[in-house]
């Protein structure tokens, strides 16, 4: 199993021309919206963390995160009102919260979760001669791979037999997104999408962060804050090691960005020791400034080595062994931690992953989906081990599917219909919407069978509060389950 | 500045005219800070070359070069691990294309002034195809080059910009049609491009009805994109609405030509125009008699570009806080500037990814109002991405990391100063530095080498490095 202690992020994946920028998530590196940031808002108390009752600094900065928060729409707030604000939310405890993680570059379906149905697993193998999963060594495939059914009504639909997902993950993190299937943690939607699906990637991620089908300044969870969020704290909403996601980009309401590893935030030259570089880059910014700019630059490059000094003392692990060297694991690890820290977080954002998997498939799409399995399995434990499993459910999603044949490059091009898992303690777990049929397929694509914006209706209207049809116009209300019934139990 | 100005200035209005001459610094002979000062406002920082060239000469002899000097790359020519660059079928590319420009144009005033217009007619590549960009920043550029274009005016770029396809698709003018109207680049035309929302006094520039009417004006023009790599805008008569428009309180039956001079006419146009044009270059807003004065030249030679360019470089604002940069570098400078400055040239995807993490990467403004500029660049995300720049870069330059056993710990400083292009520090921050250097251990070459990192690393990407 060493082949996946290796850190998936750095795989390389075949990208066609106009991808280049979907490469973002690859390299860790910012998507495409960004507001530069006033330094005030992001660097936490320059005067210290205030007192307040029942928190002091060294919980605040244990718990917490807050003390290096980029801040969107919230230029105008002082930070002592937003601490206020998050302490004052964070004591109204039970709120429902939400984790968006987006899988970047659309996520394949039907190796994700392959049909099992003898015509359909025919048609299959048809569309997929050489990256389709199967019981059979086939000559060309890389990692021949087995089936495992899926237990009760999933059993139109089999995880392929790969650690973290059928499989158990190696010893040092065993979840499995099986495990989830089998408690029955998992509403699984196999083909999402909209009408008339776009292939573009910023198109599709402009809809699916917007839930709408238009072009649109505000995310739907955005609008979401803006009706139904805080006016103060802008923690209530925070993007995990991206800068701040489009999902919640709100009018009015304040969010945040924070930074997945607390520990790896600071000056660095290569060969010098950490402490060196920052002790002299301390002594630099403490020089006087003659003007606003100097100053700005010396204050800044001053909060910078103190806030990497508070971050480095921040353990954030439960005890819960997550995989290795991802940096999935660390985004779903502080979202755990933020979430457990009582400061009024109710959304969680995380972008991840180079699922744009044209060419090579197998070699790429494979051990992402290892981690993702495992990371899932380990996250809900995290939770659980926090006491706040019942209060948090996870979206799976990706901006679109894939085609439904293989190319020439051992890999598939953008299709539509992808998976949407919506995971969580009390999801009522099930087949939420019909896989769509590969024996009959639209022009070469799934037919969708599900609309996203009616999973994102029921995520507002049975989760987190609220008029789905105010967040959502437009949207095919109310969602209507292939199993029947609710999304949330 | 202005108080001064104003207890110059006589009871009578005409001898205003007579102080002109303390606005402009144009006959002033410049030290080697104000070389300084012009090429980083002006460029992304000053060669040795520079410096040797312009110290003693006169403002106006270095601004006229930089006005009427084509330029020309020098250096070497970019590739993206090895692979000659391919801006047509690469984002990465497109960028590092353009990043290459900034670095290896030895006048570089038209890129600084090709993304100024890139900032102010914001498009961005995820909208528009690759060619609708290519072709876009074509046409900026264009704009942008006063030295091969002498003559280059606002009202035509404007013109140009409205019927260009990437403006056409990224504001949807191409949906704007007869009884359909499309509001959105009509709204932009005076909300960021011509007029802005409100006048100095807090007054509405224009009304909800001047956008609509101003829509149909601007009604008629689609895409040709039956040559993809070449993209073309076409008016179809029967898809414009011809009927009587009634903008600004001007009316008329008015075709997008027509309709832009009308906008172009309004009395905020000048001054809203000119004071971004001033904040590209100076850190303190204009007084009220440069902006007059500005904005007047700017009407009355027609729009041109070139002669308020002219005062503004000129002017002895831009030389302010002298013995203290007081201006912030946006990343579109900052990072060309450190590559210039450590001569280390495009090879690769870095760069790119870097200025993404500073929040600004050309060819992708955020939206159409572009960025915001100033003290907000800095953030702690942001300092650490520019401190990473800068060490990364250290790496690129093997061969100013040579070994010199015995190097002195100030020799070793006038090495590393040197082979960073002698940026300015301010006394407390060298002293510092040199008390790192004086301490830092040197005994094998591995150390003499992370000191020589650091010590580059501390001068170029610490807090002194971000100011210009």
């Amino acid at each position: 199993m060493n082949e996946f202690s290796q850190d998936v992020d750095a795989i390389e994946v075949l990208r066609c021309a106009d991808c280049a920028a979907s490469d973002s998530a690859a390299y860790d590196a910012i998507p495409v919206d960004y507001m530069p940031i006033p330094t005030e808002a992001i660097a936490g108390f320059p005067h210290g963390v205030p007192r307040m009752p029942r928190v002091n600094r060294h919980r605040f900065i244990k718990n917490g995160v807050l003390g290096f928060a980029a801040v969107y729409a919230a230029s105008k707030i002082p930070w002592q009102t937003a601490f206020e604000a998050a302490v004052a939310e964070g004591a109204v405890s039970g709120n429902n919260c939400l984790v968006m993680l987006f899988l970047n570059g659309g996520n394949d379906g039907p190796n994700t979760f392959v049909p099992t149905d003898p015509a359909e697993y025919n048609a299959y193998l048809g569309l997929r001669p050489t990256i389709a999963r199967s019981n059979v060594p086939l000559t060309n495939v890389p990692t021949p791979v087995g089936l495992t059914p899926m237990l009760g009504i999933e059993s139109q639909l089999a995880l392929p037999n790969l650690p973290g997902m059928a499989l158990a993950g190696p010893a040092a993190s065993p979840g499995s997104l099986k495990s989830l299937w089998d408690a029955k943690n998992i509403a699984l939607f196999p083909a999402t999408d909209y009408p008339n699906p776009n292939f573009s990637h910023f198109t599709s991620r402009d809809w699916w962060f917007g839930g709408v089908l238009q072009k649109s300044p505000t995310g739907w969870l955005g609008r979401w804050l803006d009706l139904y969020g805080s006016t103060t704290n802008p923690l209530q909403a925070v993007s995990i090691g991206s800068n701040v996601s489009k999902i919640i980009r709100a009018a009015r309401a304040p969010v945040a960005s924070v930074p997945e590893t607390f520990a790896q935030f600071g000056f660095t030259v290569n060969g010098a020791p950490t402490a060196t570089v920052n002790a002299q880059m301390a002594a630099l910014a403490g020089a006087p400034a003659g003007n606003a700019s100097t100053s700005r630059s010396r204050t800044v490059f001053g909060q910078t080595v103190q806030v990497a000094g508070d971050l480095a003392k921040i353990n954030v692990s439960n005890g819960v062994n997550y995989p290795a060297n991802s940096s999935l694991s660390r985004r779903l690890q502080a979202a755990a931690n933020l979430l457990g820290a009582g400061l009024g977080t109710r959304i969680v954002t995380i972008d991840w992953g180079g699922f744009d998997t044209h060419g090579g498939q197998l070699g790429s799409q494979d051990p992402q989906l290892s981690v993702l399995g495992q990371a899932l399995a380990a996250f809900q434990a995290d939770l659980t081990t926090r006491g706040i499993a019942g209060n948090v459910v996870t979206c799976v999603f990706s901006e679109f599917g894939r085609r439904a044949g293989e190319n020439a490059s051992f890999g598939t091009d953008h299709g539509a219909g992808g998976p949407m898992q919506i995971i969580g303690t009390q999801v009522r777990g099930g087949l939420g919407g019909a896989p769509a049929p590969l024996s009959l397929l639209d022009r070469g694509n799934l037919r969708v069978t599900t609309d996203f914006r009616a999973v994102y209706g029921a995520l507002l209207s049975e989760w987190m509060g609220g008029d789905a049809g105010a967040v959502l116009p437009g949207a095919p209300l109310p969602l209507v389950r292939a199993d029947g019934g609710n999304l949330i139990l | 500045m202005a108080a001064t100005l104003n207890a110059r200035r006589a009871p009578k209005r005409r001898r205003r005219r007579l102080h002109k001459p303390l606005l402009t610094w144009a006959d002033k002979k410049m030290t080697a800070a104000m070389v300084d000062r012009l090429f980083w406002r002006a460029g992304y920082g000053p060669s040795p070359q520079d410096r040797a060239l312009w110290t003693g000469k006169r403002v106006g002899a270095a601004v006229n070069w930089l006005l009427t000097t084509p330029p020309t790359l020098v250096g070497n020519p970019p590739n993206n691990g090895g692979v000659p660059l391919s801006p047509t079928t690469s984002d990465t590319d497109l960028v590092l294309d353009w990043l290459d420009r900034m670095i290896r144009s030895d006048n570089p005033l038209v890129e600084r002034m090709t993304f100024f217009w890139h900032r102010h007619f914001a498009v961005s590549r995820n909208d528009v195809s690759p060619a609708m960009m290519i072709k876009h920043i074509g046409l900026l550029r264009s704009y942008a080059d006063v030295a091969n274009n002498a003559t280059t005016d606002f009202r035509s770029l404007v013109q140009a910009v409205s019927i260009d396809p990437a403006m056409l698709r990224f504001l949807t003018g191409e949906l704007n049609r007869k009884g359909h109207p499309n509001e959105n680049f009509g709204r932009e035309v005076m909300e960021l491009f011509t007029l802005g929302v409100t006048n100095a006094q807090g007054q509405s520039n224009y009304s909800e009805t001047d956008v609509q009417e101003l829509a149909r004006a601007l009604s008629g023009w689609q895409i040709n994109t039956t040559d993809p790599a070449n993209p073309l805008a076409f008016f179809t008569p029967a898809r414009w609405d011809a009927g009587a428009k009634t903008v600004l309180g001007r009316a008329g039956a008015f075709d997008t030509t027509q309709a832009i001079d009308v906008v172009l006419s309004h009395p905020n146009h000048a001054p809203y125009l000119m004071r971004k044009l001033w904040g590209e270059f100076i850190q303190s807003p204009p007084d009220d008699a440069s902006l007059n004065d500005l904005a007047g030249t700017y009407v009355r030679r027609g729009f041109r570009i070139r002669p308020v360019l002219r005062k503004i470089l000129t002017h002895r604002a831009l030389f302010e806080s002298i013995a203290e940069p007081n201006m912030i570098k946006a990343p579109a400078v900052f990072v060309p500037g450190a590559m210039r400055a450590m001569s280390v040239f495009v090879t690769g995807s870095g760069p790119r990814f870097r200025m993404q993490s500073m929040g600004q990467e050309p060819c992708f403004p955020p939206d159409v109002s572009g960025w915001e500029y100033g003290p907000a660049w800095l953030d702690t995300n942001t300092a650490i991405n520019r401190f990473r720049l800068v060490s990364e870069l250290t790496q690129n330059q093997a061969v100013d990391l040579v070994d010199v056993p015995g190097e002195t710990p100030q020799q070793a400083y006038d090495r590393a100063l040197a082979a960073v292009g002698q940026p300015w520090l301010s006394p407390a921050t060298v002293a510092s530095i040199q008390a790192y250097g004086a301490s830092a251990p040197a005994g094998t070459v591995t150390q003499r080498r992370t000191r020589l990192r650091l010590l580059r690393a501390l001068m170029l990407g610490g807090p002194d490095g971000q100011v210009m």
